[in-house]
């Protein structure tokens, strides 16, 4: 590719990403977190993991709804506009920033968060990083925690599968375009849930049911294997 | 099966300038065992399809992380394949659970991009950077994990061309018949052959024209008139009418206008022409250099040569440069570094955050200087 045209789309991202983000879901997207930040921080002062933080949008809401955040994310670009915009809660402590990926969780203690959430993530990762994640997430939540993603997932009714699939070309584009995003479709979330031992408890859609934000908890009843034998 | 291969392989070919990712995860060639060789390349499906090809009749595990589905170069100057992209797919797609050994292969272009010690560090993981072409990999893994000087060095041979024109031809035709479909439907057949010619034309000669000091508008010059009379041709014998022979030389203007716009950035030849980085120059402090070599294994123009007596290395080519910056990125030492236009020193650790051109710190826009 022409460096140039490449750099170009690449070097602007995380400056428009939140905009970008905005006008193409029509304002559907920062509600959809704040519906997410309401499950994800029941009380002030709960301790948030955030995976994927980004530019910190979704962040802000946690923030604002009275958490104390630990946010990571493997971009530096992403993190140094997030960093900028976030420069108070950094400074007063509700706000930690870490430059590290999603597959460096499992450094984390078992139990140390009262909820881990993650806004737009999962749906840029493989199949093999999103199973890999979630069982790190229902992992370091706390038993009585929750666990709160705000994705795009494939939606429920017929219809709106078919205009999807008659549209994703055209939005999967304009998204990489306008924002540099590379998300896919989430086929079945709450399976992958089910899988690393969740089980949803609140579920709410939009944007023509394409759009979750999706609250589990852990599964009482699910016996957790070791991560190295489920790997296997 | 071998036909969808070959439709993919031509809408790839015609479709190059954008992204097309395959599933990020774990491949297997033929059947390996914890001591086969762990192969590591980004998710871009052309190149993903090219490894598995290469490696056929051996036994070998590719992991398959994610770069957003760009080709391996591309992603890693502009962050897409990193240092955390590959952990990712090392820590994720099961590998760890089905090799003994902790040593795996990346193409040499990820040099740029993938620091191989930060991934030792952070993961156990042991980095080499093999051969540039996936075609080498056999020979490579043959010789016992050497390479030659012709598996460490890009090339811009007639294939590679042949390449860059369709890339660009593809878009540009699809794109004009559209427009002339709507508006005068009989150009829209003149219009695409246009633009395979023209793209052919200019990536098969443009830089093997002579150039001198004034080299983009000698070459300019000594282009237009080709692709505008070769233009003319095809009008006049299509249609004959003025009209068509003039939008003909109008619309030769603009695609030569575009293809040679940032025609060094479409090629391994040279860095990118409308950067700052452009002027950069990669400068060696000798009195760091401790002679591990990285630079000399990673860099795609060998321009450094290994002093043996004195355990140093010299930049010896220094005009074949396109500031990739994966010499950079790989010294231990730092003693490799790019100076800007007023001699400012670049720091390593800059180049290592941020990628080639500081493309990371210049969408944050900090308004700071990361440089200095």
């Amino acid at each position: 590719m022409s460096s140039l045209v490449l750099m170009k789309i690449l070097e602007s991202a995380p400056a428009r990403y939140e905009a970008g983000m905005r006008l193409l879901s029509l304002g559907a997207i920062p509600r959809a977190q704040q519906r997410a930040a309401s499950l994800a921080v029941p009380t002030p002062n709960t301790r948030v993991l955030e995976l994927g933080c980004g530019t910190g949008a979704y962040t802000r809401a946690l923030l604002a709804a009275g958490a104390r955040v630990d946010a990571i994310d493997h971009d530096p670009a992403m993190l140094e506009q997030a960093a900028l915009s976030l420069a108070t809660p950094l400074a007063q402590g509700t706000l930690v920033l870490r430059e590290t990926t999603a597959a460096e969780t499992d450094a984390l203690a078992d139990d140390s968060y009262d909820s881990v959430t993650a806004s737009l993530a999962l749906s840029e990762m493989s199949g093999d990083e999103r199973a890999w994640l979630l069982r790190q997430a229902s992992r370091v939540v706390k038993p009585d925690g929750q666990v709160v993603i705000v994705d795009e997932l494939r939606p429920k009714l017929r219809w709106q599968r078919l205009l999807l699939v008659a549209t994703r070309w055209f939005t999967a584009a304009l998204a990489w375009l306008v924002t540099g995003s590379t998300s896919q479709v989430i086929a079945d979330l709450e399976g992958e849930l089910g899988a690393a031992g969740l089980e949803v408890f609140d579920e709410s859609r939009s944007m023509l049911g394409s759009l979750a934000v999706v609250a589990a908890r852990r599964c009482e009843r699910a016996e957790r294997a070791p991560l190295e034998q489920e790997a296997a | 099966m071998a036909n969808t291969a070959i439709l993919r392989d031509v809408a790839q070919a015609v479709l190059r300038l954008f992204p097309w990712p395959t599933e990020p995860g774990l491949r297997t060639v033929g059947t390996p065992g914890p001591e086969s060789p762990v192969i590591i390349t980004g998710n871009y499906d052309l190149t993903v399809r090219r490894v598995l090809a290469a490696l056929r009749g051996l036994d070998a595990w590719v992991v398959v992380a994610s770069s957003r589905g760009i080709n391996v170069w591309c992603a890693a100057a502009g962050g897409m394949l990193s240092t955390a992209q590959v952990i990712t797919a090392l820590k994720t797609s099961g590998i760890e659970q089905r090799v003994s050994q902790r040593r795996a292969l990346l193409p040499q272009l990820a040099a740029t991009g993938v620091e191989a010690r930060e991934v030792a560090r952070r993961s156990g993981w042991k980095l080499r950077f093999g051969p540039v072409y996936a075609e080498d990999l056999p020979r490579y893994l043959a010789a016992g994990s050497r390479k030659d000087d012709s598996m460490r060095r890009v090339r811009f041979a007639t294939r590679e061309r042949l390449e860059m024109a369709c890339a660009w031809a593809g878009p540009a035709s699809i794109l004009l018949a559209l427009v002339a479909a709507f508006f005068r439907p009989a150009w829209a057949i003149p219009l695409v052959v246009q633009s395979w010619a023209i793209a052919i034309m200019v990536f098969m000669v443009y830089d093997r024209l002579p150039g001198g000091e004034m080299i983009t508008r000698r070459r300019w010059l000594l282009t237009w008139p080709l692709a505008a009379g070769l233009s003319a041709l095809v009008a006049a014998l299509f249609s004959g009418g003025t009209a068509a022979v003039a939008a003909a030389v109008v619309s030769a203007t603009a695609l030569l206008a575009l293809l040679t716009f940032d025609f060094d950035g479409s090629t391994p030849i040279e860095g990118g022409s409308h950067f700052d980085s452009r002027d950069w120059a990669i400068t060696l402090d000798t009195d760091l250099c401790k002679g591990v070599y990285s630079c000399w294994e990673v860099c795609p123009e060998a321009c450094f040569e290994k002093l043996e007596d004195t355990r140093k290395v010299e930049i010896s080519q220094h005009q074949r440069c396109v500031k990739c910056g994966a010499c950079v990125v790989q010294c231990p030492q730092d003693a490799l570094f790019f100076t800007d236009q007023e001699g400012r020193r670049i720091d390593p650790a800059v180049i290592r955050r941020f990628k080639l051109n500081l493309i990371g710190s210049r969408g944050v826009d900090t308004g700071s200087d990361p440089g200095v």
